[in-house]
């Protein structure tokens, strides 16, 4: 090595050293930014109820207390049966919403990947449209058409909303992944003895998990956190999932915060939980449906 | 092992011809190789016999089977795919196992030709990685086992080769015609590289625009080239192509160029000029059968040396020839500029001529 590359090095390393701190940071800040509110919930949630309401603020609670779960968690107890039917109702609304859009999506994505059929464009730009207009636009003539349907007051109407809306994505999604699947693999397995199901059904599917997965995931979250249709579609108390059982439950005489705090804390479980375990699947889809078109 | 017959194959796309009456038959154990420039609708012509796209009219057979409108399944072919196609998510030992599971075949009879296959191509080592943990050559030797685990009645291979470097690509050559030799297999290859189609093949079909334009040994499509597109295609550097005229010189047949000079034709060659549908004419010549003079000989006729390109063991020279291109090939021992005023000697004996208008070659009556 030459003393001017040793003299050189440390000033550009120093350089370098800066843009890192500055980015450090700026992720911290990032991180405070995002985790703050999440850190007040669960700090709220373990305060009694005079502790919550305190001012100044108690920061730290001085006498933690588990009570608010134990409540919500409680069967026999009336705020318990309602939050544990508003879970199961979020449950059951998302995942079969889930397992339709994955459903739909897998046949549908392939084709468009795949066939080359009459109308193929405008049919893929059709199911992208919905996409263009935000959600709200088509909360009175759904809302309308549910009446019609007689499904005002049934998880029915949510779900058929929720594929209305995590479908397109769905499909688009999906579509990238299949596009990146050679088609020679298809017609290596064909050749090789399969049919074309059985070439999509032994080769192509393993190949596609990660993008059903990250699908998968995507319409889970989007009906689990949905808010605006629930509360129009659904009046009864027993059916309410719980973005919309929560606020209404928790703040109907006088707010329980930490028991709402407790309820928004528990709520978020199943979608961290998810994401947790299948991060990377979900980073990869986005950034290959991304590349793709 | 069988034959295949292709009769009067045709693939349309909309207005396109694809491939347009194909005819030609495979014999058993025969290595065919469909060569042409891209887009020639040799690859269309191997997925039609693959039953990997429909074909438009005509009839395929393998064996005594009209294969018509049956699955690729039911064809009883292989495949080598220009990219292999291994299944990624599957070890080398499930991708040669594949076609065997889908034929439902028990697991051990599986294991058994699994493993013969994989120690004929030396690849037993390799049987629990996966593919993308092969290099270029052992993923291609992995395609081949998938196709010869079977015991095909014809093996498709689409440019094989063709993603391999350049060294590796000469070594799997000397390996897929001992292949080809040790099974006595029916093979039919597709490439752009004419080098490949003259080193293994038994057959060459030369397709151009869809159409098959010769199909004969590679010895005979070299030496009797039918058209002035094979005889441009085939051979390395291309056959020399000097478009002139008709004439009569002191009562002799001659071609004569706009420059001025004539060439005159033996009898056997004057005979061939006769049968021309016009006055155009095409010489064509192989770089090796052209000699180069520095001085004015008889016989000989003036070009200008455009330039030189020495590969050690042979000079190439380029020079230009009433208009056209001409090559020649000289030892490297030659010393020739760019510039220099040559004259060049043809060989009655091993010179073409072709029809100017309708670019066939000219044959004695």
């Amino acid at each position: 090595m030459t003393s001017t590359a040793q003299s050189g090095a440390p000033r550009g390393a120093r350089r370098i050293d800066g843009w890192r701190w500055a980015g450090r940071i700026f992720l911290a800040f990032m991180l405070l930014y995002t985790a703050l509110p999440m850190v007040w919930m669960l700090l709220t949630s373990i305060k009694s109820g005079f502790a919550a309401m305190q001012f100044p603020p108690q920061w730290w609670p001085s006498e933690p207390t588990l009570a608010s779960y134990q409540k919500l968690l409680d069967p026999q107890n009336s705020v318990g049966q309602d939050f544990l039917r508003f879970f199961w109702n979020s449950l059951f609304v998302s995942t079969v919403t889930t397992i339709l859009a994955v459903a739909v999506a897998v046949p549908a994505a392939y084709a468009f990947s795949r066939f080359r059929f009459p109308g193929r464009k405008f049919l893929f730009f059709a199911v992208l449209l919905r996409n263009m207009f935000p959600a709200v636009i088509f909360l009175v003539p759904l809302f309308i058409l549910m009446r019609w349907l007689g499904l005002v007051n049934t998880h029915g109407s949510l779900i058929l909303t929720y594929l209305t809306f995590g479908l397109p994505l769905a499909i688009w999604l999906l579509k990238g992944f299949y596009d990146n699947i050679p088609f020679q693999l298809e017609q290596a397995a064909r050749i090789d003895g399969a049919t074309r199901f059985q070439a999509f059904l032994y080769i192509v599917m393993p190949l596609s998990v990660p993008g059903i997965i990250a699908t998968a995931i995507y319409s889970f979250i989007g009906a689990w956190n949905e808010y605006i249709y629930a509360a129009t579609f659904l009046t009864k108390n027993e059916q309410l999932t719980l973005p919309v059982g929560i606020q209404r439950f928790f703040s109907e005489n006088t707010t329980d915060f930490p028991g709402l705090m407790a309820a928004s804390f528990m709520m978020s479980v199943p979608v961290v939980v998810l994401f947790l375990l299948l991060q990377k699947y979900f980073v990869r889809a986005l950034t290959e449906g991304a590349v793709k078109h | 092992m069988a034959q295949v017959v292709l009769k009067d194959l045709v693939k349309t796309y909309g207005s396109i011809y694809a491939a347009k009456d194909v005819s030609l038959t495979v014999n058993d154990g025969e290595f065919v190789a469909l060569v042409g420039p891209s887009g020639c609708g040799k690859t269309t012509t191997l997925n039609l016999v693959a039953g990997l796209i429909p074909i438009t009219s005509g009839d395929i057979v393998i064996g005594d089977r009209v294969v018509n409108d049956l699955d690729p399944k039911d064809r009883d072919i292989a495949m080598v795919f220009q990219n292999y196609a291994l299944y990624p998510q599957k070890t080398v030992f499930q991708n040669l196992a594949f076609p065997l599971q889908m034929r439902k075949l028990g697991k051990s009879e599986i294991d058994t030709k699994v493993r013969e296959a994989a120690r004929v191509l030396d690849i037993t080592h390799l049987l629990e990685r996966k593919p993308r943990e092969l290099s270029g050559g052992q993923q291609q030797r992995v395609a081949l086992g998938r196709a010869l685990v079977r015991d095909p009645a014809v093996f498709l291979m689409d440019e094989p080769l063709s993603n391999l470097d350049a060294k590796l690509r000469v070594q799997m050559r000397s390996e897929i015609k001992r292949f080809h030799q040790d099974l006595n297999a029916t093979i039919i290859y597709v490439t752009h590289d004419q080098l490949e189609a003259v080193t293994m093949a038994d057959k060459m079909a030369v397709m151009n625009g869809g159409l098959l334009q010769q199909y004969d040994s590679p010895a005979n499509v070299f030496a009797n080239p039918v058209n002035m597109f094979v005889a441009s295609f085939i051979g390395s550097p291309a056959m020399s192509l000097v478009p002139l005229e008709v004439a009569s010189v002191d009562g002799a047949v001659a071609l004569s160029s706009a420059e001025g000079w004539s060439l005159p034709l033996s009898d056997a060659n004057a005979r061939k000029v006769a049968t021309a549908k016009s006055r155009k004419v095409v010489l064509g010549a192989r770089h090796s059968t052209i000699r180069l003079h520095k001085q004015q000989v008889p016989g000989a006729v003036p070009a200008r040396v455009y330039t030189v390109e020495p590969t050690g063991d042979i000079t190439f020279v380029q020079a230009f020839l009433a208009g056209a291109v001409v090559n020649i090939s000289l030892p490297p021992t030659a010393e020739v500029a760019p510039d220099d005023q040559v004259w060049l000697e043809f060989d009655q004996e091993r010179i073409h001529l072709f029809d100017g208008e309708t670019e066939m070659a000219l044959r004695a009556s």
